[in-house]
């Protein structure tokens, strides 16, 4: 897989999340090229990435654990205000709430730029951005997707 | 006993340009309501204070009993349930009153997002930290408040079948409400080519769907004694709160849905039902929540609220008056203090240009977080 990005084409590296805080797994996974999200010990259940008890069955001990790198778009806007000094696309950009295969939902960027906002229910897959010295999730859209022609992009 | 009742309303003026702190923001708003009712500040014995959450550093708290010239109190809280706060702080205080642990309660919520250097747009885009799920949302460019709600909008038109016209109808209500409103900040006319020509912030939300911030404060009097206060009396005949945990999964529609225990609550407290609220005064920050609050608390028939703001049933004239002071959008944006407001305003009958003939009945709403938080009250004019 190539889908890591060594240095990030969005936002400014002063945005980069903190890889020591309670997501620390998550972005451990990530510098591996896997993503990582957590899982009820117990029952297996998938887990929002703050969550510390499980709704399912009241388990308490989290393992976060690699899972399948794919997911479909729930929803999908396109960003038009670009704050400066934080976000360094020169044009609006996408960012998907995704549903992923293993349960969990992530609000992600693309791993590149140029990538054409994605519709509602459109499948993705997830690889890489490296924001600082920080590596996160982000989202690529299926070839027929992007533009079919890029070297003529203007 | 008697019904606790608002007896006294205050603000300062709504200004969409730098100056004021909160603190003294809320204690001019807190005077103007004491003396709207004929009160002095050693008559008080609650004072609840709200401020906008966030990073910053000169937010109101209970240090405002002794900033704002207050003597000793029985009651004194800061209060914190991001957006549903203000109506939450007044459903405290009704039951405080009832408890008969105070005899007479100010709530008051200031903020003063507007400085000289950045526009407010920028200070929410680099306010949230780089920890946790919201430093990995800003990571991926969810930089402020409008994005997230561009993805709840996306999400809703999506579910719901609705279109960017639905939005513009929204604005357009809102703006043609706020005509009328002295205290509004956007007063200039808008048509639909001129929603159209506002800038897109996150699709589909253009500027002219996301509220406007001000600096200002707006404070509240509430007593159930008829001894206390003077002049026209708004009762709390009902409050609600919802919370619901909604698991952000493959699967689940998170963004809405889970606010109508608030209403049934405060209607049932009120011994009223939907049809018998004369106004309907909601927590609008976006076009969007407009609509989706209409659907969530059954104000309309499933699936129509498009339909009703397209046809100008939420505007003057309308079948469903909503936000009849401009709102958030149009108005001025003090969280829950926008829609309370209002509704007080119109019970007195003071609405002037905007009055809505013969109301005598609001539904008043606050909305927290990501429409996680919501709390209701039904208010009557007595």
């Amino acid at each position: 897989m190539t889908t890591t990005q060594l240095t990030d084409w969005l936002l400014a590296p002063g945005l980069a999340p903190d890889p020591a805080d309670s997501l620390a797994p998550l972005y451990t996974g990530a510098a591996a090229d896997e993503l990582h999200l957590p899982h009820c010990a117990a029952c297996g259940l998938a887990l929002e990435l703050e969550q510390r008890v499980c709704d399912g069955c009241g388990g308490a001990e989290v393992i976060w654990r690699a899972v399948a790198p794919a997911g479909t778009v729930h929803s999908v806007t396109v960003v038009h205000r670009r704050e400066p000094g934080l976000v360094l696309a020169e044009e609006p950009y996408p960012v998907a709430d995704i549903e992923l295969a293993s349960g969990h939902r992530l609000v992600l960027a693309p791993v590149f730029p140029g990538t054409a906002p994605p519709a509602i229910g459109d499948p993705v897959a997830i690889g890489f951005r490296r924001l600082g010295e920080v590596a996160v999730p982000g989202f690529t859209t299926a070839p027929a997707a992007h533009d079919p022609y890029p070297e003529e992009a203007s | 006993m008697n019904a606790p009742a608002i007896v006294g309303l205050g603000a300062t003026v709504m200004s969409t340009s730098p100056g004021g702190e909160a603190a003294a923001l809320a204690a001019e708003a807190v005077g103007a309501a004491l003396a709207d009712c004929g009160l002095a500040r050693s008559e008080v014995d609650g004072l609840l204070v709200g401020s906008s959450q966030g990073v910053r550093p000169d937010r109101v708290g209970v240090q405002l009993a002794a900033q704002a010239g207050f003597g000793d109190l029985r009651l004194l809280e800061h209060i914190e349930i991001k957006g549903a706060t203000t109506i939450a702080m007044v459903e405290r205080a009704v039951l405080a009153l009832r408890e008969g642990v105070v005899r007479t309660v100010v709530c008051v919520f200031a903020d003063a997002p507007v400085r000289a250097r950045g526009s407010a747009g920028s200070m929410y885009a680099h306010s949230g930290g780089n920890s946790g799920v919201r430093g990995l949302e800003r990571a991926s460019g969810l930089l402020g408040s409008v994005p997230t709600y561009a993805l709840l909008a996306a999400r809703w038109l999506h579910v719901h079948g609705g279109a960017a016209e639905d939005l513009c109808a929204v604005a357009l209500a809102a703006r043609a409400w706020a005509l009328g409103n002295p205290a509004a900040v956007q007063r200039t006319p808008l048509d639909a080519d001129g929603y159209h020509a506002s800038p897109m912030v996150a699709e589909p939300l253009r500027r002219l769907d996301c509220a406007r911030p001000v600096n200002g404060a707006v404070a509240v009097v509430l007593a159930a004694d008829p001894g206390v206060g003077e002049g026209a009396r708004v009762a709390v005949r009902g409050t609600g709160r919802a919370h619901p945990v909604r698991r952000r999964r493959t699967g689940a529609e998170s963004w809405f849905g889970g606010g109508r225990p608030a209403v049934d609550s405060a209607l049932g407290h009120a011994g009223m039902t939907r049809g018998d609220l004369d106004l309907i005064e909601l927590y609008d920050p976006f076009t969007v929540v407009t609509l989706a609050l209409l659907e969530e608390y059954a104000l309309c028939l499933p699936g129509q609220a498009g339909e009703l703001a397209r046809a100008g049933q939420l505007g003057p004239g309308g079948e469903l008056p909503t936000n009849t002071g401009g709102g958030q959008l149009s108005g001025f944006y003090l969280q829950g203090m926008t829609p309370l407001h209002e509704a007080v305003v119109q019970l007195r009958g003071a609405g002037a240009e905007r009055q809505v003939p013969g109301a005598g009945t609001a539904l008043v709403g606050g909305l927290g977080g990501r429409s996680d938080h919501h709390a209701c009250l039904v208010l009557e004019a007595a």
